[in-house]
């Protein structure tokens, strides 16, 4: 095969593509506008053609794996499809071409819009008030502990510890030391649940909050959750929910009646927002009364029927970005929710449970599940029986691409050996599970019959096996001129 | 029910399996307090066709700043964007993938994301550059915890002419640890004040932090900021618009040790203000400080060449709480679309968007010179926005608006030091007769 070129390499000088006109002023060079130490002598860029763009990103973008595409079973990702009508509505020139500084007035709609998606969440969650800030799941955390953070100091309540289970995503330990905490981790009961004995000797009177993730990260429902907010609330700590699995709760469970007093949602997961490669995201934070007056400002609210960005919050933390959010990101959550309606949210959970549970149910007597606990949206396998014989998680993961479907999440969550942690969502169907179920199967079959063809995955990829290794020891993060 | 493949048939079979009767039964070891007992005001849901027609409405009710005869700038410009652009960022194999954990079957994305940091570097002149960040107002606070973590001291300065949003959000993140944040004044000519960085500049000081061109459009003095803070240990952090370095200097050769910003003028539309990216590049000597993704290029078991995320040893899902920073998703297809606009509009498209820009701003900043009810308190050293003064700003403003012209940023939102100041902007959008229409416009009122 031949070897792809990066695009600086495919550049002539000469070839151009013009794509704005030239106004009709007299020009100047720039060396008569501005001194000439503050102008640089040259743009290092490439000069390329349209075609050429246009077919060298065409050409990788047809490298990957997309939900479009494949089967994209990644846990903690809630890989949906992205409903195209949301992309329509997106590109309206009347949310795109909108300026964050142009009058009120003049954007009513947005304004609007911001404001029914907000009392929209508030429904499904049970929170008094939403802030659309964040650009991500991690920003959201970094919000939301903010809020706790200045809570307790506005109380004047010493607090240095937040409590984390060691089945958390890495974000939350790492928002955690962003704010200043002390992390202490609670390790899990053998079957993936929050030991309720270990949190209770572990708060005292310095923990500002527990940051929790439910169903929790081996897709397991907490259930003992009333149990660990009494815990946390009656030494005056806040419970913090990360609502990466949010998804199988929609519409049928609210964390406000689990306790929690601050929440977010990425909407690039439960809300169906498409993943851009790894973002834009957006991490709406929902808030109790307790935290109404910590919001980050501007909120959206209405005087006179008209729709205003309120800077006024007592106790404002001020502010996590420039602007308003990933706005647009938002405009594609709220079509979804509308089309969706309140039977549609139920329906979107209980498939999520029941795709999931059906996986489980069919692939247990084969990989070993990580807890007997029901699963909710997801099922973690942990394939030691495999290891034993040769085969880790990594191999099978590469061969589940040779058969067209992207790999779960790989040794995730740490405290699962061997780990694979499998979210097929409620958008797909059982035709497309049972192609999962069988692969799987197929693959164990595989180890005893054929074990080269495991390790030597995957077979129909651009590349095999990537060495990174050799990526973290011989960095080359970007082209340059001369090569190195 | 919309989006849902499953058929009753599927379900009832689904449900067999597992063993259970009913859907609720999946959900039946929940505790019954939290589960929502009533149904929710969410509406019935509506037909694709519905949705699509409410939200135009919606949309309808915003007026598109094209609709208007704008000079609006402050962090936000409207740019001209090749058609190719959304093309192709909106491939589903780019829009409905995720971060490319696996790179075997995501060689694509991790190869556009090289380019982009690559593109980043040329740019800026800069070694390295991470995989982009959320915006320009959180790069800012990403760069200044990385000076903080390279210099291991415990107090930032930060001009007063960087935008005060970015400010404003770098104080939030800071909030919650021990650092001292200290802002350095401007002159009366918009510029940072020279000697008062010297003075606050020591040997507890971690970074400076600077804008240029600063948020009244001015082009400071980068060089000789950046000697004076060297000369105490201080790293200097620069925040920049990245389509002004299709002309002004290439920050590397003037001293800076991090250089951040919001990439919204790389081909990103507006949209209220986000989604854009942030991005942050560095020296080599820093980049195992840089917080969020680096795609690496290495090869495969074959020995061709291949790329993959790479240094993830300094990230959340591997460190934890003693991580660079707990980002996790960026801004990812941004960057790339970053990436496919520096492409399309190549060397020779972006020298000319800059000095179009320049050539613009400067003759508006020219006409308006002729109307002696305006004055300008800055110096005239600026790329693509500046500040004028009129008398009753805010009312001139207004009657404008009327006129449907969005004369600018009305700067004492922020500074309310500074009365009657509005920012303009031109980029490579505006006409001479926009311009002159303006200015008509504003000599009109400036006289009733």
């Amino acid at each position: 095969m031949m070897e792809r070129k990066v695009i600086f390499e495919k550049s002539s000088s000469g070839r151009k593509a013009s794509y704005i006109k030239k106004p009709e002023i007299t020009l100047r060079q720039a060396e008569e506008i501005l001194p000439k130490d503050l102008l640089r002598k040259e743009v290092p860029l490439p000069s390329l053609g349209e075609l050429e763009v246009v077919r060298h990103y065409t050409n990788l973008a047809r490298l990957n794996f997309s939900v479009d595409t494949n089967f994209y079973p990644l846990g903690s990702c809630t890989m949906k499809y992205n409903p195209k009508i949301n992309e329509k509505i997106a590109g309206l020139s009347g949310f795109t071409n909108i300026h964050p500084y142009q009058k009120e007035d003049s954007i009513q709609g947005a304004l609007q819009l911001l404001h029914h998606l907000e009392q929209m969440l508030c429904e499904i969650t049970g929170m008094k008030r939403f802030t659309f800030q964040a650009s991500s799941g991690a920003q959201g955390e970094l919000t939301g502990m903010l809020m706790i953070r200045k809570y307790h100091r506005i109380k004047r309540n010493k607090k240095t510890k937040v409590i984390i289970p060691d089945s958390s995503h890495g974000t939350n330990p790492a928002t955690s030391s962003m704010c200043g905490y002390e992390t202490v981790v609670i390790k899990s009961t053998p079957q993936g649940l929050v030991d309720i004995e270990k949190l209770y000797n572990a708060t005292d009177d310095s923990v500002a909050a527990i940051m929790l993730t439910n169903p929790n990260t081996l897709g397991l429902f907490e259930e003992n959750i009333l149990k660990i907010a009494q815990i946390i609330h009656e030494k005056g700590g806040l419970l913090y929910y990360d609502g990466a699995n949010f998804n199988p709760l929609l519409g049928i469970a609210k964390p406000s009646l689990m306790g929690f007093d601050v929440i977010h949602l990425n909407l690039h997961k439960t809300f169906s927002t498409p993943h851009g490669c790894g973002g834009p995201g957006a991490g709406a934070v929902g808030v109790n009364e307790k935290l109404l007056d910590f919001l980050p400002v501007p909120l959206v609210d209405t005087k006179r029927n008209k729709f205003y960005f309120n800077y006024r919050v007592k106790h404002s933390i001020g502010r996590v970005r420039g602007f308003y959010g990933n706005f647009n990101v938002l405009v594609r959550a709220y079509a979804y929710l509308l089309r969706l309606g309140s039977p549609g949210v139920v329906r979107v959970a209980q498939n999520a449970i029941l795709n999931a549970r059906y996986l489980s149910s069919k692939l247990k007597s084969y990989y070993q599940l990580a807890s007997l606990k029901p699963s909710m949206h997801e099922v973690v396998f942990s394939c030691t029986k495999q290891k034993e014989k040769g085969i880790s998680a990594l191999d099978i993961a590469k061969r589940i691409i040779d058969f067209n479907m992207h790999p779960p999440t790989m040794y995730f969550p740490l405290i699962v050996s061997e780990a694979l942690m499998v979210e097929p969502t409620e958008t797909e169907s059982k035709q497309t599970i049972d192609y999962f179920i069988e692969t799987m199967i197929a693959i164990d079959k595989e180890i005893k019959e054929n074990p080269d063809i495991i390790k030597n995955a995957p077979h129909n990829t651009p590349v095999t096996r990537v060495d990174e290794v050799r990526a973290a020891r011989q960095l080359d993060i970007r082209w340059k001129k001369n090569g190195d | 029910m919309p989006y849902i493949l499953n058929t009753e048939k599927d379900i009832q079979e689904m449900l067999a399996a597992i063993g259970v009767h009913s859907m609720e039964d999946l959900y039946a070891h929940l505790p019954r307090e939290i589960l929502i007992s009533q149904p929710l005001q969410l509406g019935s849901g509506l037909s694709e066709q519905e949705v699509d027609e409410y939200t135009k409405k919606l949309a309808e009710k915003n007026t598109p700043i094209a609709g208007f005869n704008s000079f609006l700038g402050a962090g936000c410009y409207e740019h001209y964007i090749p058609a190719a652009l959304n093309y192709i960022i909106s491939r589903a194999e780019f829009n409905t993938a995720y971060t490319p954990y696996q790179a075997e079957s995501s060689q694509g994305i991790l190869q556009a994301i090289y380019e982009y940091q690559s593109y980043i570097c040329l740019l800026t002149g800069m070694d390295a550059s991470n995989a982009s960040l959320f915006d320009g107002a959180s790069s800012v606070a990403e760069s200044v915890l990385m000076a903080l973590r390279i210099s291991q001291r415990k107090k930032v300065l930060i001009a007063s002419t960087v935008h005060p949003e970015y400010k404003k959000t770098l104080q939030t993140y800071l909030s919650g640890l021990d650092f001292i944040t200290t802002e350095v004044g401007c002159g009366e000519d918009g510029f940072v004040d020279m000697q008062a960085l010297c003075e606050l500049s020591s040997d507890e000081v971690a970074c400076i932090v600077l804008q240029s061109p600063n948020f009244f459009g001015l082009i400071e003095n980068n060089e000789q900021l950046c000697a004076a803070a060297r000369s105490k240990g201080v790293l200097s952090v620069l925040v920049t618009n990245p389509s002004g370095l299709s002309i002004l200097k290439e920050p590397l050769s003037q001293g800076f040790d991090i250089v951040c910003g919001d990439g919204q003028t790389l081909g990103q539309e507006m949209h209220l203000g986000g989604p854009s990216f942030g991005f942050l590049a560095t020296k080599n000597s820093f980049l195992r400080q840089m917080p969020g993704r680096i795609v690496g290029k290495t090869v495969d078991t074959n020995g061709r060449p291949a790329y993959c995320l790479t240094l993830q040893a300094r990230e959340q899902h591997i460190r934890r709480e003693k991580a660079t920073s707990n980002i996790c998703s960026n801004q990812s297809l941004n960057a790339i679309a970053a990436a496919v606009y520096l492409s399309l509009m190549g060397e020779e498209g972006m020298r000319q968007a800059g000095l179009y820009a320049l050539n613009l701003t400067h003759y508006l900043y020219e006409q308006m010179k002729e109307i002696k009810e305006i004055r300008f308190p800055f110096s005239s050293r600026f790329y693509n926005e500046f500040v004028w003064q009129i008398p009753n700003a805010q009312k001139v403003i207004d009657k404008l608006y009327k006129k449907n012209i969005i004369a600018g940023f009305y700067v004492g939102n922020f500074y309310p030091q500074l009365k009657d100041c509005v920012l303009s902007c031109c980029t490579e959008k505006k006409t001479k007769e926009d311009i002159d229409s303006f200015v008509a416009a504003l000599r009109e009122t400036a006289l009733a």
